[in-house]
């Protein structure tokens, strides 16, 4: 029986700054139905520089994970259509980059906008909404 | 035959008062004017809630009583949400709160609040959005989106109008500004005035800025050409009417120097004249902010004692449910989906409350829900704009259920 030695094989990891933005599309959904799969199509992504995903070795719409000190979750990527600057990644706000978030501060403020992540590619499903 | 209603729409804190909807038998059959938020917003929810206790339907009499039960036996109540409720809940909201000695927090204490907060204490210029179409020759979007975020805000007020004083429009009458992180569908329209910074360094751009507007030679620490920021300074030093647009890229980077923020208004009307709006999301988040202050003389984070109301920062939403909160009533918000998974345990580790005209991620958790009218659609009452102006909501469908403010009455007189 062949074995797949690449499920042992750890995905590389790197090192990402996710900054969160809205989104007037997954905004609109959100008040149809936020626990539509709609919504989690518009929500689960990250946008990466398309350079940098080739570098990472990363097809666009493969799955990652994403994993920072106080959770992680599974998105689907998506190349940038214009360049960006390295190391940073995009998504919107939702329940899936909220799971990321960093709640050690003492100033009433969450870490919402920029989160430290490490980006690995993933076979595991994108992460559902509880 | 249709019957057209002229609507303020509730999608966000533009207020947009002239969207067209067709209804006939009580059902929407079109709508014009509106972006796509507030088509989805009047539309309304696919799955609206139903009244629940322990997940189990029951008539909205129990769930009251349920919810009345909860929050008198809690020792460290909080009532949190507020934004998508017209002023008149929020003031009832607020009654709740020091009827309990509960503390009150909206989505402020991490948002807005900080500017609006410095524009309630008089250390911040701000005029309204009318002024900002007639008169506004330079527009400033920092950290923010509104292309994305209030969709037509560019196109009612900011940018894009034929105003009084700038009859040439955009083409030639206005220069539109962006700073941000990434090219956003905003600073797409700004096209070569927009300025991308590395995340987090709205502080040092800033200071380079105030260096220019002095004369002296700006320093970045990062790779940007010097002539396009003294280029900036000169434009914001020569405008008439000058608006800064803050969003929540601009406020996160600069939460502890938000003095910084005050002195750059300051500068520049020393040299031109210049106003900031805080780009504010929900449609009457600004309202809890002015409401609380009518009554408490803060603007969020509080909590009501016998001696009278506190606030502080142990008192904003994210400290509360970090250590004090033991019971939550939630108000047309949705903070399973929108707080940090972090705190999803302790939000679901307490009795949670939830008034809401839709379900939402949060309705799965919570033990007590209460439908309610959904407020500027079904329920009418009054709002503050992004801008501070008092608009007045008037609702065009009829319907039986109660408003956010009837429940929180009742749960009042319950109480008592």
């Amino acid at each position: 029986m062949a074995v797949d030695i690449g499920k042992f094989i750890k995905a590389p990891e790197y090192n990402v700054t996710i900054v969160t933005y809205r989104d007037v599309f997954q905004s609109a959904v959100c008040e149809e139905d936020r626990l539509s799969s709609e919504y989690q199509d518009l929500s689960a992504v990250i946008i990466l520089d398309a350079a940098q995903m080739k570098h990472m070795g990363i097809v666009e719409g493969s799955n990652v994970r994403l994993t920072s000190k106080h959770g992680s979750v599974v998105v689907k990527t998506r190349a940038s259509q214009q360049e960006e600057q390295k190391n940073i990644g995009f998504m919107v706000n939702s329940p899936w980059s909220n799971a990321l978030v960093s709640i050690d501060t003492s100033d009433g403020f969450p870490g919402y906008k920029h989160i430290e992540v490490t980006i690995a590619v993933s076979k595991d499903e994108i992460t559902s909404q509880r | 035959m249709s019957d057209i209603t002229t609507w303020i729409c509730t999608g966000c804190a533009l207020l947009c008062e002239d969207i067209q909807v067709y209804a006939a038998n009580g059902q929407i059959e079109k709508v014009e004017h509106a972006c796509m938020m507030g088509k989805a917003r009047v539309t309304g929810c696919k799955h609206t809630a139903k009244p629940m206790v322990d997940h189990t339907e029951v008539t909205i009499d129990k769930a009251i009583s349920k919810a009345v039960h909860i929050l008198k036996n809690a020792d460290n109540p909080v009532l949190y949400g507020w934004g998508n409720s017209t002023s008149q809940a929020q003031i009832a909201g607020i009654e709740l709160a020091r009827v309990l000695n509960a503390v009150i927090d909206s989505t402020s204490s991490f948002c807005q609040g900080i500017t609006i907060n410095e524009i309630l204490q008089g250390h911040m210029p701000s005029c309204t959005l009318e002024e900002v179409r007639e008169k506004a020759d330079v527009i400033l979007y920092w950290g923010a989106d509104p292309m994305s975020s209030h969709p037509r805000h560019l196109s009612k007020y900011s940018y894009f109008p034929r105003g009084d004083m700038r009859q040439h429009g955009y083409e030639e009458d206005r220069k539109a500004i962006a700073i941000d992180v990434r090219q956003s569908r905003t600073a797409k329209i700004c096209k070569d005035m927009f300025y991308r910074i590395p995340p987090g360094s709205d502080l040092e751009f800033m200071k380079a800025l105030l260096d220019a507007l002095d004369g002296k030679v700006p320093k970045l620490s990062f790779d940007m050409d010097i002539k396009r920021l003294l280029e900036l300074a000169t434009l914001l030093k020569q405008c008439e009417f000058g608006v800064i647009f803050a969003g929540l890229g601009l406020v996160y980077s600069i939460k502890e120097d938000i003095q910084i923020l005050s002195g750059l208004i300051s500068k520049l009307n020393e040299l031109s004249n210049f106003s900031l709006i805080p780009m504010v999301g929900h449609f009457n988040m600004r309202g809890f902010n002015h409401n609380l202050f009518n009554e408490t003389g803060y603007i969020h984070s509080v909590k009501f004692t016998d001696k009278g109301p506190l606030s502080g920062v142990e008192y904003s939403i994210i400290e509360q449910l970090k250590g004090n909160a033991d019971a939550m009533l939630i108000i047309g918000s949705d903070p399973l989906a929108s707080l940090p998974g972090a705190l999803l345990e302790q939000i679901e580790n307490i009795p949670l409350i939830l008034i809401d005209p839709c379900e939402n991620l949060t309705t799965r958790a919570a033990d007590v829900t209460i439908p309610c009218k959904a407020s500027g659609i079904e329920e009418g009452g009054t709002a503050y704009r992004m801008d501070g102006e008092i608009i007045e909501l008037s609702p065009f469908i009829q319907s039986n259920g109660m408003s956010d403010e009837m429940i929180i009455q009742r749960i009042i007189k319950e109480i008592d």
